[in-house]
């Protein structure tokens, strides 16, 4: 009898114990599937568990359009015009928002987007600005695919990333590869802010999408700055982060340009040989070099030597920062600067005009 | 004895939970037997040697015409035309499919004009290969070699396929030797190119160079899903941009390499041309992927299927087609008396219907080309008087000879024509310049081919 209830205890407690992993092991994948970066991991068949990036690929390739930018010869107004540009694109709104590469549409004179679909549209560009070499057009369209976009998430080195775009017009193609640096995110922002991917990139790329493994737009691809005559195939391609190229589309949508502050210098940071000749006590801020003759730096009274420590209160740590913020300060606006100036501190009030330079590229 | 119980359930749940890490790892492929570190290694060690390098030696013929200012210097007897022979020597790659046979299979382009092709295996044994088979227009080639020991690969459904999947190329890039390289698939169905006659393209990123030519792609189980055929290389080296010839292809071939020592051609009797957004708008469809049917030729098997101008062919065998090309491919891959289930579109409504693919009456479509180069891109079939254009591909060297549909070629030169044999048999003697005898509408008149 003992032995019974025993054999009965232990197997009650076999039995519970078996149930309660189960339950355990059912539950885990699916809190651990949460996690946007196992996404990629999916059931396949009897097999068990593969490897893919496809549904990553069907979240966000439908949004992804190939761009052809036409020329048309005013001499002959019948003829329908010649491919002048190719691209890709970026379906970011349902209202029919589409971020692609400035360069892509330059000079175009009609620009036709060409869904996966089969879809056909002829588009207008919202805006366009050539320091980041971003442009906004705009399609008309109803159920539109979007692509999916988390702009909290930063792209970080080693990061798998998805290209997707239109290479030589080959038809919508997708490559793999990882992040391979990363840059800042400011509205200052040129070139040296790009993500570097070796995901392959090729003509026609341009403008579309780098996505991460859970089908999030995390960049937009651009080819313009690729090494040697031929392009490509050297691993190291570029692309806009998406949030500064999300803070650029708000800007072109709502302007139709990007309006950046400018004061009107040339500074470079603080080295310690500088900061010891002009007498400063640590190596924060930034030293002016160089001022405009008509800029609102010059009407400031400011002149090269002087270093700026803060803008509107806030310490200066080095140059990017400073850039960022007088590009995000509206023009026409008075702020107050601090200056170091032969050992001395200064509050000097300066009105921010604007930086016309991407309008004339 | 509560307390017990519950010890006890705990002790077994711990223990179940202990041994969880070692089952998902056996799940995921990047801990393959035990291993932390993602790695590829133990799927390759079982596959690459299927992978083998395929040495080809063999003589260029080229017939240039002396011009006549040479000539001169010779008298009238000289020699019309100088006839250079230059050896030459290739590599690229090859896959064993069938161990017990020897079977390997190749592409076409890397065996083309070979005298001698040696087989170098991943052991390090040198094998001289017999070429069973070739199929010029999709670019394929059968080998066999007698050796013991042997290692083939499987071979995956490559319709299952998907854009994102991972994808390793295994092949001897440049002669250096078995290299392998990753990537994923960057997109199926590719057609339109320009490269083989007959395309329907796996692309992928992973990097493929001059010699990887006929080398594997295959999938994380390391089972086939093409062979490595063309890259597009701006610069002379990969870009990313590779194509293989999708397994399931290779084997509706090799199956009739095997069977009949070549391929035979199916034929479905339609011409068309893909589906645009506009044609789709215009008959008020859903889909935008297919091949539309312009013609359907009588008593072909489409016609006896029931097809009928102006359907939609949306899917072959279950399997959506995204181009007219892509249909063209899978239908003349597959093989002579196939059984093949074709879904159509036809007045808005959605249909099924079988048919059994005829056989290219020997000379057809593709092989046109080969009866003559400037012939290729016309199709051509035995009619009452001749042999016919039946359909000609546009910008086609045929069309650019002047050739046109519904031309009746009757004679070459001085020999009439009655079919395609006679023309095949004609056109192979003849060197230089050919001139074809045409019948159009109720005119004789004479095209000069060169």
């Amino acid at each position: 009898m003992a032995l019974k209830d025993t054999l009965l205890y232990v197997g009650k407690a076999v039995i519970f114990g078996l149930i309660m992993a189960a339950v355990f092991l059912f539950v885990t994948p699916l809190l651990t599937n949460k996690d946007a970066s196992n996404l990629f991991i999916q059931k396949r068949g009897d097999n068990g568990f593969e490897l893919s990036f496809s549904k990553a690929v069907r979240r966000a390739a439908p949004a992804v359009v190939n761009i052809y930018s036409l020329s048309v010869n005013r001499n002959q107004p019948l003829n329908t015009g010649s491919l002048q540009g190719l691209g890709s694109g970026v379906i970011m709104s349902n209202e029919g928002y589409i971020l692609t590469n400035y360069h892509v549409i330059k000079n175009a004179d009609e620009i036709v987007v060409a869904l996966q679909d089969g879809r056909k549209f002829t588009s207008e560009v919202v805006g366009s600005d050539s320091i980041t070499d971003l442009a906004v057009l705009k399609i008309e369209g109803g159920n539109l695919p979007i692509v999916p976009i988390n702009l909290d998430v930063p792209a970080l080195v080693g990061d798998v990333v998805l290209a997707i775009g239109n290479p030589y017009n080959l038809g919508q193609t997708i490559t793999q590869g990882i992040i391979s640096a990363t840059g800042r995110n400011g509205l200052s922002s040129g070139y040296l802010d790009f993500l570097q991917t070796d995901a392959a990139i090729n003509a026609g790329n341009s403008g579309g999408a780098l996505i991460d493994t859970s089908g999030q737009l995390i960049g937009i691809n651009t080819a313009a700055f690729q090494v040697g005559e031929e392009g490509g195939g050297h691993g190291i391609n570029f692309a806009i982060p998406i949030k500064l190229a999300h803070s650029i589309m708000g800007k072109l949508i709502k302007d139709g340009r990007v309006i950046r502050g400018a004061l009107g210098i040339t500074g470079e940071p603080i080295s310690s040989v500088m900061a010891q000749i002009l007498n400063l006590p640590d190596l924060t801020g930034v030293m002016i070099t160089g001022v405009d003759p008509q800029g609102p730096a010059a009407q400031a009274q400011l002149a090269p030597r002087d270093v700026i420590t803060k803008y509107e209160g806030e310490v200066v740590p080095g140059v990017e920062m400073l850039m960022d913020r007088i590009a995000e300060t509206t023009p026409g606006k008075q702020i107050t600067m601090t200056i170091i100036r032969k050992g001395k501190y200064y509050e000097v009030p300066v009105t921010i005009g604007e930086n016309l330079s991407a309008d004339e590229q | 004895m509560k307390t017990k119980l519950s010890l006890l359930s705990a002790a077994i749940l711990t223990a179940s939970l202990t041994m969880m890490p070692a089952i998902s790892q056996a799940a995921i492929p990047m801990a393959v037997g035990g291993q932390s570190v993602p790695s590829l290694a133990p799927m390759l060690e079982r596959t690459t040697p299927a992978v083998v390098a395929v040495a080809v030696s063999g003589t260029h013929v080229s017939k240039k015409k002396i011009p006549d200012a040479f000539r001169y210097f010779f008298g009238p007897n000289a020699p019309q035309e100088q006839v250079q022979e230059r050896p030459f020597r290739g590599l690229g790659s090859g896959v064993i499919i069938d161990a017990k046979k020897g079977y390997i299979v190749t592409n076409n382009h890397v065996i083309d004009g070979a005298d001698e092709i040696l087989i170098g295996l991943h052991d390090g044994r040198e094998v001289e290969a017999k070429l069973i088979g070739t199929d010029s227009e999709s670019d394929i080639a059968l080998l066999q070699i007698k050796a013991k020991n042997l290692v083939a690969v499987k071979r995956a459904d490559s319709d299952e396929l998907r854009v994102g999947d991972f994808a390793v190329a295994i092949g001897n890039p440049f002669g250096l030797g078995q290299t392998v390289t990753s990537g994923i698939v960057s997109a199926m169905g590719r057609s339109g190119l320009g490269i083989e006659m007959l395309e329907n393209f796996i692309q992928t990123d992973a990097a493929i160079n001059s010699g990887n030519s006929g080398g594997a792609l295959v999938n994380l189980n390391g089972d086939l899903i093409g062979i490595n055929t063309a890259i597009v290389a701006p610069g002379g080296g990969n870009v990313g941009i590779g194509f293989a010839i999708p397994a399931n292809m290779v084997n509706n071939l090799v199956d009739q390499i095997i069977e009949h020592g070549e391929v035979r051609r199916g034929v479905l009797g339609v011409s068309g041309r893909d589906l645009t957004s506009e044609l789709a708008q215009g008959f008020g469809l859903d889909t935008q992927h297919g091949g539309f049917v312009d013609q359907v030729m009588t008593d072909s098997a489409a016609d006896k299927a029931g097809i009928k101008a102006g359907d939609i062919i949306t899917s072959v065998n279950g399997r959506k087609i995204k181009s007219f090309q892509e249909l063209r491919a899978k239908v003349a891959t597959m093989g002579a008396g196939a059984e093949v289930e074709f879904g159509l579109i036809r007045d808005g409504d959605e249909k099924n219907v079988t048919a059994i693919l005829g056989e290219a009456s020997k000379t057809t479509e593709a092989a046109a080309g080969a009866v003559h180069p400037m012939l290729a891109g016309a199709t051509l079939g035995n009619s009452d008087d001749g042999v016919e254009i039946t359909d000609i591909a546009q910008n086609s060297p045929a069309a650019a000879s002047g050739l046109q549909k519904g031309d009746v070629i009757v004679g070459v030169n001085r020999s009439s024509i009655d079919d395609l044999k006679s023309l095949k048999a004609t056109l192979k003697d003849q060197q230089g310049t050919v001139a074809l005898k045409i019948k159009r509408e109720k005119s004789n008149l004479y095209l000069v081919l060169r």
